[in-house]
């Protein structure tokens, strides 16, 4: 308890010193990139909304230290002003419609990269040797080696482009809205593959390299000899007794990583012009659309913390040594 | 020899991580600086040099990068004209004019190529060659100062560890002019985070070092512990991450251009990409345009991330897969492997008991065959071991008897090879069973106790769980009945049953030493290998031990193979000894004769080496200075029951 304790304070202040780095951004940026979007864009706006953004940007005469208190209570009420790329629609409305895409691409590729990539990793330390382990780990690196988005424009280009096999772009077709029926989930899931796979493809090498240097450690510890001499059955001792243990780091890694997925995601969005928040992040960067593109940093700053977070408590019960303390 | 290069010496044997050195320098040659900052004994570092330059991987990863260097610095002779040069030939595929075909504004994709490896190159570099040396001074900082310092800045490290690095990328480079500048600040804002976590705890691990304590002792100073006992020694984890920096910086460099928040001007392979997806490269079916850069990346990419494979596959040998091994992959589990020579050869020479014995080893030969040499571990090895006896076998460390008892039960992993003799179980042939009767015969047969209790636990998995396996994979029985006979075990060695619930390290050593000791009579076994059982406990808890071994024998009867080097431990409690040397059996007799009338030179000076408890004080005498028993015979029986190996005092025997 004290150990979860612990770490949501540490989750706490990672999100405290998010907050404030985009609290200083605009500030103390040099070419005061704040009065360009300003310029550009305020015929559009009512008065309310251009004071709004001027306090959440800093362009008014309250001394610095009122505006960090005003910023932070705005940033824990979740008043990030509105949107200047989508005028007039509030910034978390834009996020609200958009981040399901995200958690459905970023969460798809990732459960099953981890899974895909763990699996491997246990086997091939298991069957050392064996052609898994001798010639899967250097073709994954070099897949590994490429770069997300080319990558995505590589799949995109020949299961889209030339084979046709797979839609070009965005996350249903166009003319169809998001419903909960079979046509459209099918849809949905059809867009979904060509995205997931890439990021899947690229990411799955990691996982399995890491799971299977453990696992090679793992093997040679003293209780897998006793199982052995026990004359458990081979799956057992693979699962139960070796993998079990060597999940652990990996358990760890993955929050560690959730911030590379992330990134990951948010180039292969861009590649299919999937509408999740990194697509729009990408757009609210082209447009000067600062307010939009801080809050959609600080919702996914948030959302990798609460899952590293969830991380933390699912250790827990995996080991039974953190537990005691 | 310098006290830097003993103690980096020392640690390289001992933690793993000790002195790596660079790969030739004309290969990374932006990067000597980091990597000469190590300064590792030479020697040393030689040698290691030279297992990586024998390592496949290292020399691919080096040649590589050396090629991509060279085509680098050699961009203006051989790409074809300028790069930016815009003419009227836009989108034409690969010809004989542009060998690589041209982008929609007639630019020459070899010649942006060409340059743009330049760019990419040189701000990956940079950005490796920055991230990690903040990343070092992070980490000395930290195990230098310690304390409040080190708790500040590792706190700071995590928190910019778990920032999502792309988005804080995309958002800082929003607000930053764009420019080279800003992508090589905002990729090291993102990316020293990295190399500081690792650096640190390596940092920290190698100052609570014996030889840093030695060096605060004698009055060095704190510079000089700093950069000539702490950062040599991590030469090695500072390569690997400045390769892992230079991996990112990289990577990170073409996904800022290729979003169009870095210098669309500069030619670079993330411009190159950025261009060729704004023109449009890919719906008109221009692959030629956008396919030499990313390959370039990756290339690049997979060259750095060879060597740093290969650098830890040189330090780490375990993790590189076996190559004799490649043809026939074996799973654990299975047992070790027998050649087949094994259980022909076998001349058998031993006791004879009457009945057929309850173990009987013949001529048993172990060989580990490493890629470079062959060491034998066990030598034609011979004994048995009679129903409810308790055959001791001792000998120096090395000498090969934890080989023989792993051998029995076919414990052994690669690169072992049982070479030759037989193993017989009750007149069973222990080494042709196959994987699914070895299976059934370990433990319910022969069951062993392993030298160290702490670790032959499983940490995950309660005492109850990991005694009731035993009863739920031999006799196949209910979860519920096999934890109930779980706990009856717990209590024949007088631990409360509650305890099936604790995890391991929730026990005392000695109860963990007892509950190892009840799973290995859970199936009531014939014959029990005790390999140094009471090593690692104190003598008060040995005591304990070794009585609760002897109530559970008179209870249920088991022959014991007994290891130890306690010779007096030994002498007391086993019926029979036989002496091991450099993986032969040098003398065979019953312990008091062992005890009162050795015949073997080498027999003796064991004894010898144990103060009597009665009598005169007399000097211990061991082996004299560089005696060494060579070609040793087979046994030959001197007297009933005496087995010894020929030797040059025969005459007086």
């Amino acid at each position: 308890m004290r150990f979860v304790l612990r770490r949501l304070g540490f989750y706490l202040l990672a999100f405290w010193v998010s907050v404030t780095l985009n609290f200083l951004l605009p500030r103390f940026m040099p070419g005061d990139p704040v009065s360009r979007m300003f310029a550009r864009s305020q015929s559009r706006m009512t008065p309310e909304q251009i004071t709004q953004l001027q306090k959440l940007f800093g362009l008014d005469d309250r001394p610095v230290w009122q505006q960090y208190v005003d910023y932070l209570g705005n940033v824990v009420t979740g008043e990030m002003g509105v949107s200047i790329s989508r005028f007039p629609t509030p910034v978390v409305e834009v996020i609200a419609g958009q981040i399901g895409w995200t958690i459905l691409l970023g969460g798809t590729a990732l459960v099953i990269a981890v899974l895909l990539g763990n699996l491997l990793g246990i086997l091939a330390a298991w069957r050392r040797g064996g052609a898994l382990d001798s010639f899967l780990p250097p073709v994954l690196v070099f897949v590994g080696s490429f770069p997300y988005f080319w990558l995505a424009m590589g799949a995109l280009y020949l299961f889209g482009v030339s084979l046709g096999w797979f839609p070009l772009r965005h996350a249903f077709s166009a003319g169809s809205s998001p419903a909960w029926s079979g046509d459209f989930v099918a849809d949905a899931a059809l867009h979904l593959v060509l995205p997931a796979v890439t990021i899947v493809v690229v990411s799955v090498g990691g996982w399995m390299l890491a799971m299977r240097n453990t696992m090679i450690a793992t093997n040679a510890e003293d209780y897998i000899v006793m199982a052995e001499a026990k004359g458990l059955r081979p799956g057992r001792i693979m699962f139960r007794y070796a993998a079990r243990n060597a999940m652990l780091p990996a358990v760890t890694s993955f929050g560690m990583s959730l911030g590379f997925v992330v990134g990951g995601a948010l180039l292969t969005e861009v590649v299919f012009a999937y509408p999740g928040v990194g697509y729009q992040l990408l757009a609210a960067v082209q447009g000067l659309d600062y307010p939009l593109m801080q809050g959609i940093f600080l919702t996914i700053t948030a959302a990798v913390l609460l899952v590293n977070f969830l991380v933390d408590i699912v250790y827990v019960r995996l080991d039974p040594r953190v537990r005691a303390s | 020899m310098s006290v830097t290069e003993s103690t980096s010496a020392a640690l390289g044997a001992a933690a793993g991580a000790g002195s790596r050195p660079a790969p030739d320098g004309d290969a990374l040659a932006p990067a000597s600086g980091a990597a000469a900052s190590g300064r590792a004994g030479a020697p040393a570092r030689r040698g290691l040099a030279r297992s990586l330059l024998r390592n496949r991987k290292a020399t691919l990863g080096v040649g590589i990068l050396v090629l991509f260097a060279a085509l680098a610095l050699l961009a203006p002779v051989l790409a074809p004209g300028d790069p930016t040069a815009i003419t009227d030939t836009g989108s034409q595929p690969p010809s004989g004019e542009h060998l690589l075909g041209t982008t929609a504004k007639g630019q020459d994709v070899l010649a942006l190529t060409l340059w743009g490896a330049r760019s990419s190159l040189f701000v990956g570099f940079l950005v490796g060659l920055a991230a990690t040396l903040v990343g070092v001074t992070v980490g000395l900082a930290a195990a230098y100062f310690g304390k409040v310092t080190d708790d500040v800045l590792s706190l700071a490290t995590n928190v910019f560890l778990l920032l999502p690095g792309l988005p804080l990328l995309v958002v800082l480079a929003a607000f930053l002019p764009p420019g080279t500048g800003t992508v090589v600040v905002v990729l090291v804002i993102t990316g020293w985070a990295g190399a500081a976590r690792v650096l640190r705890s390596l940092a920290l691990s190698i100052r609570a070092k014996d030889f840093v304590a030695a060096a605060t002792v004698t009055g060095e100073g704190a510079g000089w512990i700093m950069f000539r006992e702490i950062l040599p020694n991590m030469a090695s984890i500072v390569m690997s991450t400045l390769l892992g920096g230079v991996i990112f910086g990289i990577g990170s460099q073409a996904g800022l251009e290729f979003l169009g928040l870095g210098d669309v001007s500069v030619v670079s392979w993330g411009t190159n990409l950025y261009w060729a997806s704004n023109d449009g490269a890919l719906m008109v079916g221009a692959w030629w345009a956008f396919l030499p850069s990313g390959l370039c990346i990756a290339l690049v990419a997979f060259g750095l991330a060879l060597l740093n494979y290969a650098v830890d596959e040189v330090t780490n040998p375990r993790l590189r897969v076996p190559r004799r091994a490649r043809s026939a992959a074996r799973t654990l589990g299975g047992g070790t492997m027998v050649s087949a020579a094994a259980g022909t050869s076998a001349a058998h020479v031993g006791d004879d008991v009457g009945d057929v014995p309850v173990l009987e080893v013949c001529g048993l030969t172990v060989e580990y065959r490493g890629e470079n040499r062959t060491v034998v571990g066990a030598d034609r090895v011979s004994f048995t071991i009679g129903e409810g006896e308790v055959f001791g076998l001792a000998g120096e460390s090395g000498c090969g008897k934890s080989t023989v008892a792993h051998a029995i039960m076919r414990l052994l992993r690669e690169p072992a090879v049982i070479t030759a003799g037989t193993v017989r179980f009750c007149g069973r042939d222990v080494l042709t069973m196959s994987d699914e009767e070895l299976r059934a015969f370990r433990w319910r047969d022969v069951a062993m106790v392993f030298q160290s209790a702490m670790n032959s636990l499983n940490p995950v998995m309660t005492v109850g769980d990991q005694i009731a396996d035993i009863f739920t994979t031999h006799e196949r029985v209910s979860r519920a009945e096999a934890l109930r006979r779980a706990g009856d075990l717990l209590e024949l060695v007088q631990i409360d049953r509650s305890r099936l619930r604790s995890y391991p390290h929730q026990l005392s050593g000695g109860m963990r030493q007892r509950v190892v000791i009840a799973m290995a009579v859970a199936l009531r076994p014939r014959l029990l290998i005790m390999d140094e059982p009471t090593t690692a406990l104190d003598v008060v808890v040995q005591q304990e031990i070794m009585a609760q071994i002897a109530d559970l024998r008179r209870e249920l009867g088991f022959a014991v193979l007994f290891i130890t080097h306690d010779m007096s431990l030994m002498i007391e409690l086993s019926d029979r000894i036989g002496v091991m040397y450099a993986g032969r059996l040098v003398e065979s007799a019953p312990a008091p004769l062992i005890l009162t009338a050795p015949r073997h030179p080498y027999t003796r000076a064991l004894i010898d080496a144990f103060p009597p408890l009665t009598g005169p004080r007399r000097e211990l005498a061991g082996l004299a200075d560089g005696v060494r028993f060579t070609d040793i015979g087979d046994l030959v029986e001197v007297a009933p029951e005496h087995w010894v190996a020929p030797h040059d005092e025969e005459v007086s025997a």
